[in-house]
């Protein structure tokens, strides 16, 4: 079992999932290219308002009459006429008349309460990294790129670029093209059909990969961890998988997330992140995404209730508000569903018990949960709710030394979400509260080791927070997580002295360009 | 008889009325760009509003025109020929932050009216686009004009008499002068931001 190393290295990294959970981003490329501020879709970037859904929704583009709004003209990739010659496909198509580059950066201040190593000094053999208490944390340097093609074929990379610094994260993030609205081939309704291959978030109801907070929800980072403890049955369920990870694969879409209906169907690769883990001597170690035929299945449905109650502007994108537009009043319920199976790898023997063998346990998997948004006017309230359940597959052993095969076990599950609150005070300012709730069988943040594992624990979070806009571009925000008690228990059930309880005030400046 | 006395009692009227009709020329430097020169208000005198409606457009995510001078007491239409709902509002007129004004969202090909009754400069803006920015100079008298892109001017059938002239630009302070208009009158201003 290689389950407590794992365990080790994401306690020790918990500053930095504190602060780097969230990865988000605007696209100052489309403000060059139509001449217009981040706020024509963004109430706070990155978070969109509906016209900034509308233009993600068709391709990167403005809803109607996209053509009259570009102030920088798009380089034809063949004369317009040729269109004549097949008027059915998608030839010639375009490319943006400069390339849609941007630039994000942003830098992170935080200060951790005094009991942030309390953890650490209540074990053991190996306490772990030291907390500092006060910590200047640089946070990405991303470049991303995103646009049209013509046609309805839109494309978005994004990477960050920053790996070279502490605490930098690095890699790809999404890098796909979305052929928007291909249902139009198959003479189905307008935009009821859209099709994205590469790879991207998955479509969940509240970006991660795109959101407004400094730090992540906890419930979209929770992996499933099985129990590491005598006091209850045993597990073996090592899943890395996260909602907020990064998949790739294919996914069909329809309707509108500003609007309506809206579905998304997606198959991307079988997330392996759990196996090997460090310092696990199993051959072969597998160097692909994903090592099976398999495939793992995403779906989402939603449906927008649109409550406006202003007659003339309730079938816009946008309502006509007294003192200029705004999101429509509406509350939004949706649910998602995600199976797959997670790649666990252990050193064996055949059925005779004598040969050896790297077992493979493929274990089942999935998350369930629904979602709300409510809007009106300023204030926007939304929530989600996840129950995530693995199946615990054990090694079992019907002949000779070891293990030879897999039995299910009680499976590993864990349940959670979140409710927040955003309210713009004002245009430039807005105050967030928020409470994230996660239940897990083997809490991942307590789950320190065998030593200390919780039989169960609920860890809470409470985070106020306000941004302030000091530009369109420019953004100066802060926010406090404040974490009650979360007691941690021995083998033999009896209390840790000094429990986990550590609140964290985070500060962050950030740009884009 | 009678007949030839009036035709000359209205050529003599006629004549008289061309030749105290004048014009007030000049040249805006120090700034780039069009700007707004008009004739302040005179004492004893009252003009009625015009009856013509012109129309600030929004089209391109751009205000349209971004400069426009009207006459105290005229109606604006606000059109909004986007497919994007716009908004209009202004923090004041003239500088007076009490005339602040919020015209809200109103659909696509359609107008609505304003009458600026107070003279003075309003900046337009846009609640969901800032970049979008437009100046009405409200004059005071039905005598004003925009100046060409290289700052020169001319204010016709300005009424012989003496007068002060301000001239307006965006982001620089005001400047007036006296001007005599005697058949012509010349005014240049060197405006400074």
């Amino acid at each position: 079992m290689t389950i407590r190393p794992y365990l080790r290295a994401i306690y020790s990294s918990l500053p930095t999932f504190l602060l780097l959970a969230s990865v988000s981003h605007a696209i100052p490329a489309f403000s060059r290219q139509y001449g217009t501020s981040c706020s024509t879709c963004h109430v706070d970037f990155p978070k969109l308002n509906d016209f900034g859904k509308a233009f993600k929704d068709a391709g990167f583009k403005f809803p109607k009459g996209d053509e009259t709004f570009l102030k920088v003209a798009p380089v034809m990739l063949g004369a317009p006429a040729q269109k004549d010659i097949w008027p059915h496909t998608i030839f010639p198509g375009t490319i943006p008349g400069f390339p849609p580059i941007g630039i994000r950066f942003n830098t992170f201040f935080q200060v951790v309460s005094k009991n942030r190593n309390d953890i650490n000094a209540g074990n053991l053999a190996n306490p772990g990294t030291f907390i500092p208490r006060t910590d200047f944390q640089p946070g990405l340097f991303s470049i991303f790129m995103a646009g049209n093609f013509g046609s309805g074929i839109a494309f978005w990379v994004d990477d960050d670029i920053s790996v070279g610094g502490s605490g930098a994260n690095g890699g790809l993030g999404d890098g796909y093209l979305k052929f928007v609205n291909i249902g139009r081939l198959f003479k189905l309704p307008t935009d009821s059909l859209s099709l994205r291959i590469g790879q991207f978030e998955l479509d969940l109801p509240f970006s991660p990969a795109r959101s407004h907070n400094l730090s992540g929800w906890d419930i979209f980072d929770e992996a499933n961890v099985g129990a590491m403890n005598s006091l209850v049955p045993l597990q073996n369920v090592n899943n890395a998988f996260a909602l907020s990870s990064a998949s790739q694969g294919v996914e069909i879409s329809g309707g509108h997330t500003y609007s309506g209906y809206h579905y998304s169907l997606a198959v991307v690769n079988q997330n392996t992140g759990g196996t090997p883990s460090p310092g696990d001597t199993v051959q072969p170690v597998v160097g692909f995404v994903s090592d099976s035929n398999f495939k793992d299945l995403y779906g989402r449905f939603s449906y927008r209730f649109n409550l406006e109650r202003d007659p003339a502007s309730r079938n816009e994108v946008q309502a006509a508000g007294a003192t200029g537009p705004r999101d429509h009043t509406y509350l939004n319920l949706g649910t998602f569903y995600f199976y797959g199976r997670s790649v666990q790898r252990f050193n064996g023997f055949s059925t005779d018990g004598v040969t050896p063998l790297v077992l493979t346990a493929r274990e089942p998997f999935y998350r369930l949960g629904g979602d709300f948004s409510f809007n009106y006017h300023a204030l926007n309230l939304y929530g989600l709710y996840l129950y995530g359940h693995d199946k615990n597959l054990l090694p079992f052993t019907t002949a000779g030394e070891g293990p030879n095969g897999f039995i299910g076990g009680v499976p590993a599950t864990f349940s959670g979400g979140f409710l927040q609150a955003d309210y713009m005070l004002l245009p430039w300012m807005m105050g967030i509260m928020r409470y994230d709730v996660v239940k897990s069988s083997a809490d991942r943040i307590n789950g320190f080791g065998a030593g200390v594992s919780p039989l169960s624990a609920t860890r809470n979070r409470i985070t106020p927070g306000i941004q302030f806009l000091i530009h369109a571009n420019i953004k100066a925000a802060f926010e406090y997580q404040i974490r009650p008690q979360q007691t941690v228990f021995d083998t033999s059930g009896n209390q840790i002295a000094k429990p986990f309880r550590t609140n964290s005030a985070v500060a962050d400046l950030e740009f884009v360009y | 008889m009678k007949a030839n006395l009036i035709v000359v009692a209205a050529l003599l009227f006629a004549f008289s009325g061309a030749a105290s009709a004048g014009t007030v020329s000049g040249k805006v430097s120090g700034v780039n760009g069009e700007s707004v020169v008009y004739i302040e208000a005179i004492a004893g005198k009252n003009f009625p509003g015009p009856t013509e409606k012109p129309v600030m457009d929004q089209k391109g995510l751009k205000f349209q025109p971004s400069l426009m001078a009207v006459q105290q007491g005229t109606t604006v239409e606000f059109l909004n020929s986007d497919t994007v709902a716009h908004n209009a509002f202004w923090i004041s007129v003239g500088g007076n932050k009490k005339l602040a004004h919020n015209l809200g969202t109103w659909p696509q090909g359609q107008k609505k009216d304003f009458k600026f009754d107070n003279p003075g400069a309003v900046p337009l803006l846009c609640n969901v686009h800032p970049e979008m920015s437009a100046y009405i100079v409200v004059s005071p008298t039905p005598y004003f004009a925009v100046t060409d892109q290289s700052g020169s001017y001319k204010i016709e059938n300005v009424p012989d008499g003496s007068y002060t002239v301000t001239a307006w630009h965006e982001g620089a302070k005001n400047q007036s002068k006296p001007v005599t208009v005697s058949g012509e009158g010349k005014a240049d201003f060197t405006l400074s931001k």
